[in-house]
């Protein structure tokens, strides 16, 4: 196993507060990762500084055994990291295709004078792409809805959009935010079945995740963070049984359930 | 009406309208021809507001630099005309790249505020005569006429055909824009630039490229500018510029070429249909603004959505 992705001893800090502190993972290459942790616990900032957005204050991030460590976001991309929001951020103006068209950008080769000029090679590959995007759209079945506005579909099927948008830049390993959040039970159980595909295509995962169904059913391995630090790390069993696991987040969401 | 009809009615619109020399008056055809320089000027300031969302109040600049550098290469070191027009377009596309690289990663209003600035201190700059080559706030008089291929382009039906030339090589560039990678990236960037730059784009050499596109196409217009009133002066390109061109594209329809062609034409050539309100041109656009931004704020002909 190769180690896809690692975090040593990442800190970040917002003002006072420590949303991340001396967090180190890995990936391995081929697994499906869930971080899991409670509200607040720092999960969106851990995606945020591996893709970019934010800058460690402290701590690497490797990949595939190289230091990038406060990479752009378009630089991190280039390396084959896609990765989805928690909040669903499609192009609202533009079409489901449009919209999947976008995740396959750094595959034109086509310089920006070529496009301005609309040479002949420039136009073969805009129509190559178009046809892969197609690909992409049918086969994740959203063929149908290629001409929709985006924004203007059923919550589930924009979070399929979103997932389209990743995969079609055939990347190396796809962070999802959240990606059962808002769906119903249907969705979130035919999610399940996606994320494996994903993973049987090559694409590693790493997902943050609320849902335990998928959670506990779909992750080869699992890290779990509360105030920023890792407290446990193992494969659903262990994860299931560790008392730190039980009390930081699993037992105060059995807390919540429970209150009127 | 799908993208290939719309260009095929623009096309033959365009092609009706360089017969405008032949139907009409030397009045009408004068509208025209500074219809087409600030519509290609109106296109440029859309590349870098209404494609890329970048807020460049001062457009007139690029305009400006454009103007100014065909006026002085051409009075002050004898350039044919023609010479200049690719100096000018270098010119004003290096101002536009230099000036805003350093500043195209601020937020939306602080870069207003910034290219505001820039004006200010490109008319300042022009009314010093610094070395003695801009003429101060009389400017520079005296520019020749183009010539091509030996003929001198005197008249003013050759000058009309060489302004709208130019307008639809413009409207090509500002097509093929509409289908190409850097054209759908400054989209991208314009409705969310997080998730842009996530997809790999590299946003702020995409958006400092569209500011030195913009400004290029900007100074092309300038080039064409100073050849037709053959002289140039500071209070051509003042701030009041800039909001008009900024202005013309809001209300027009960023990101539209229609749209931005009837902003330009709602700017130049309805008051002169109206002559005797001609002085009531701003409150006529001045309303028209509040009014487009109340009742129609995605412009007057906007963007054709997605279906």
């Amino acid at each position: 196993m190769t180690r896809l992705l690692e975090l040593r001893g990442v800190s970040k800090s917002f003002g006072g507060l420590r949303a991340v502190d001396d967090l180190s993972f890995a990936v391995e290459e081929g697994h499906i990762v869930g971080l899991i942790g409670p509200n607040g616990a720092g999960k969106s900032t851990v995606f945020n500084l591996i893709t970019g957005v934010y800058r460690p204050d402290a701590g690497q991030v490797l990949w595939r055994g190289r230091e990038i460590t406060g990479a752009a976001p378009h630089a991190v991309a280039a390396l084959g990291i896609r990765r989805t929001f928690q909040t669903i951020r499609l192009f609202g103006e533009m079409t489901v295709f449009e919209n999947v068209r976008a995740g396959i950008h750094l595959r034109a080769r086509q310089r920006w004078w070529q496009g301005v000029l609309g040479l002949p090679a420039q136009r073969r590959e805009e129509e190559r792409l178009a046809a892969e995007t197609r690909a992409v759209l049918a086969r994740l079945g959203l063929a149908d809805v290629a001409d929709k506005p985006a924004t203007g579909l059923p919550y589930g099927l924009q979070r399929r959009v979103e997932l389209a948008r990743t995969l079609v830049a055939g990347p190396a390993l796809i962070i999802l935010d959240e990606p059962a959040a808002g769906l119903n039970e249907a969705e979130s159980a035919a999610l399940n079945e996606t994320i494996f595909g994903i993973r049987d295509q090559g694409i590693t995962v790493l997902l943050v995740e609320h849902d335990m169904n998928v959670v506990m059913n779909v992750t080869d391995h699992i890290v779990v963070i509360n105030f920023g630090r890792k407290i446990a790390e193992g494969n659903a069993g262990a994860i299931r049984a560790d008392p730190a696991v039980v009390e930081a987040y699993l037992g105060r969401a059995g807390d919540e359930e429970a209150a009127p | 009406m799908s993208a290939t009809r719309m260009g095929l009615a623009g096309g033959l619109a365009w092609l009706l309208c360089l017969a405008i020399p032949a139907l009409a008056g030397s009045a009408w055809v004068a509208i025209f021809a500074t219809f087409a320089i600030y519509a290609i000027t109106a296109l440029s300031e859309d590349i870098i507001l209404g494609r890329a969302g970048i807020y460049d109040m001062g457009h007139a600049v690029y305009l400006g630099i454009g103007a100014y550098a065909t006026a002085i290469l051409n009075t002050a070191f004898g350039w044919p005309i023609l010479a200049t027009i690719p100096a000018a377009i270098l010119a004003a596309a290096l101002a536009g790249g230099l000036l805003s690289a350093p500043l195209i990663r601020l937020r939306g209003d602080y870069l207003l505020v910034a290219t505001i600035g820039f004006n200010a201190i490109f008319i300042l700059v022009m009314q010093n005569d610094p070395g003695g080559i801009t003429g101060g706030s009389d400017g520079i008089a005296g520019i020749d006429v183009p010539a091509l291929f030996g003929w001198q382009l005197a008249s003013q039906n050759a000058l009309f055909w060489l302004d709208w030339g130019v307008l639809g090589l413009a409207l090509l560039l500002m097509r093929n824009l509409d289908r190409c990678e850097f054209g759908r990236a400054l989209r991208y960037i314009k409705q969310d630039q997080l998730a842009a730059a996530t997809l790999g784009v590299d946003t702020r050499r995409v958006k400092t490229l569209a500011f030195a596109l913009g400004a290029g196409l900007a100074g092309l217009a300038g080039s064409l500018f100073a050849v037709q009133l053959s002289s140039v002066s500071p209070s051509s390109f003042v701030f009041t510029e800039s909001v008009t061109l900024f202005a013309i594209v809001i209300v027009g329809g960023p990101g539209s070429i229609p749209g931005v062609l009837l902003g330009a034409a709602l700017m130049f050539v309805v008051p002169e249909i109206f002559r005797d309100f001609a002085q009531y041109r701003y409150f006529v656009f001045g309303i028209a603004m509040i009014a487009v931004m109340v009742l129609r704020p995605q412009g007057l002909w906007p963007r054709r959505r997605a279906a």
